[in-house]
């Protein structure tokens, strides 16, 4: 029973282990795709569905260059989630700042997905936990949920277009918390309203969602460090 | 007669030194703003939108012209009564308190077309005040700060509105702020054919004032049936242009009510003016 009992711990541990190889193997082959991308400037059209903010789709041009040098230039305000673009990748980049588990498959947009847990290593990171859905043929991460210490929880789910042989998608659907957001009653004074109706809007809880469409995409062409400088 | 006597009112309105004192108080207001927001505007954005940047971030030019005028309008449109009183309030008592009032009385003109044109010249003056203030506040604002999406904050949560799609919205703003500061002058000359002297229906304008806003701000539901017919409860309407969708009945509303009280409050001055004694 003993022998028995001590081959079953084996197997599972040696399972979860293997497991636990593949996991990271994926997510490296995931990194090694990010870095085929050195730069790239693309034309964004953002459209934000958020409670409590009220704004029309705005068009930007966003510029990216390795390792985490990111700017959005818009002739309106645009608003975009504070977590998820580029941090995800840039922490992914840190190999030996986080350790990957398999937590099984699941259908994604019509793909069966590797469902990876990543967790730091360190106690200082700001994200707490990533959970990533890869699709591992194509080794592209078609969802992924991101628990950061400032921010809390942002689910971003990727569609891919041309550039996909890159890794960079063409649709990205963020999906935010908004409960945590509080009108400062000082600056909000709108004297039509009752007290009664202001808490009605402002202790709503619900998800907000910001969806942009990316195109033109220009890969590895070169962006001078100036464009990022703030002006 | 009427317009030529609005003439010599107007002329009166410009020859007092502390006509001037309000232009010259709004401007250094003003000037005082910009300076701040030049100098330390980010701040003060960021305590506007700190509620949103833990989990969003803003991109663009926020602190813009547009944005200035509408954070200058929304501090000053409290103060520049006074500074509209301060004027108005003298235009019928100051002839009593100097004495004019008898010369005035005995020109060819009657006492009604003497009050309505003082009415008038206050009017005008007002309207001065507004459009410096307008162009202090958009004018220069967008020479010093750009100009860009206008981002407002209101109790519904944030709106953000097209640069292209603002400058409407100011316009018919400042239409009904002006509305609403000349219920203020309205009110003045109205409380100056009751008093003898200036002070007193300058003090009494901002005593109504501060006690209306007062009971509007007070949440007590024995309040709630008045608080719509105060006059300043609408002073503030013009800030509903800024919202998305712009709430044109309430708009409307507002506007009958402040064009009520401008018309009761001439009815009233005429009638006490008619009835006035000035030969004691």
């Amino acid at each position: 029973m003993k022998i028995a009992i001590s081959l079953l711990l084996f197997l599972a541990s040696y399972s979860v282990k293997g497991q636990n190889v593949d996991a990271n193997a994926l997510v490296q082959r995931v990194v090694n795709k990010i870095n085929t991308v050195k730069d790239y400037s693309v034309s964004a059209y953002i459209h934000a569905n958020i409670p409590l903010i009220k704004i029309m789709p705005v068009n930007a041009s966003i510029y990216f260059k390795q390792k985490d040098k990111f700017k959005v230039v818009s002739k309106g305000i645009a608003i975009l989630p504070k977590q998820g673009f580029t941090d995800v990748n840039s922490f992914l980049t840190k190999k030996g700042s986080y350790m990957a588990v398999w937590g099984g498959n699941k259908t994604i947009q019509n793909v069966n997905t590797s469902l990876v847990s990543v967790i730091p290593t360190g106690e200082t990171s700001e994200i707490i936990l990533a959970k990533l859905w890869i699709d591992a043929k194509r080794d592209i991460i078609l969802r992924s949920q991101v628990t950061t210490r400032s921010s809390g929880t942002v689910t971003v789910d990727y569609t891919y277009g041309t550039e996909v042989a890159y890794g960079l998608p063409s649709k990205l659907v963020f999906t935010i918390d908004v409960k945590k957001f509080k009108m400062p009653k000082s600056v909000a004074a709108d004297l039509n309203k009752t007290d009664n109706q202001k808490k009605k809007t402002a202790n709503k809880d619900q998800k907000g969602t910001i969806t942009i469409k990316l195109t033109n995409y220009k890969i590895n062409k070169g962006i001078s460090d100036n464009v990022f400088k703030d002006k | 007669m009427l317009l030529k006597n609005t003439y010599n009112e107007f002329i009166k309105i410009l020859a007092k030194p502390r006509s001037y004192l309000g232009v010259g108080a709004l401007t250094l207001l003003v000037l005082i703003i910009l300076f701040a927001m030049k100098a330390d505007g980010k701040s003060f954005i960021s305590f506007v939108t700190a509620s949103f940047e833990q989990t969003l971030s803003f991109n663009g030019n926020i602190l813009n012209g547009n944005l200035i005028a509408f954070i200058i309008l929304q501090m000053l449109i409290v103060h520049i009564p006074l500074l509209v009183s301060l004027v108005t309030g003298d235009l019928i008592s100051g002839e009593a308190a100097m004495g004019t009032i008898r010369m005035l009385a005995t020109k060819p003109i009657s006492r009604t077309q003497i009050v309505l044109s003082k009415f008038i010249a206050g009017a005008v003056y007002t309207l001065v005040l507004t459009i410096w203030l307008g162009f202090l506040a958009l004018i220069v604002g967008k020479w010093i700060f750009g100009t860009g999406d206008l981002i407002v904050l209101n109790s519904d949560g944030l709106v953000i509105l097209k640069e292209q799609d603002v400058l409407w919205r100011y316009g018919l703003s400042f239409g009904v702020a002006y509305l609403a500061l000349l219920t203020i002058s309205t009110l003045s000359i109205c409380l100056s054919a009751f008093a003898e002297n200036s002070i007193g229906p300058i003090v009494s304008t901002m005593a109504i004032i501060i006690l209306f806003t007062i009971i509007g701000s007070l949440d007590v539901s024995v309040f709630d049936s008045i608080k719509p017919f105060l006059f300043t409860t609408h002073m503030a309407s013009w800030r509903s242009f800024f919202e998305d969708p712009v709430p044109w009945s309430t708009i409307r509303d507002s506007v009958v009510i402040l064009l009520v009280h401008n018309v009761v409050l001439v009815l009233i001055a005429m009638y006490k003016f008619n009835k006035k004694d000035i030969t004691s």
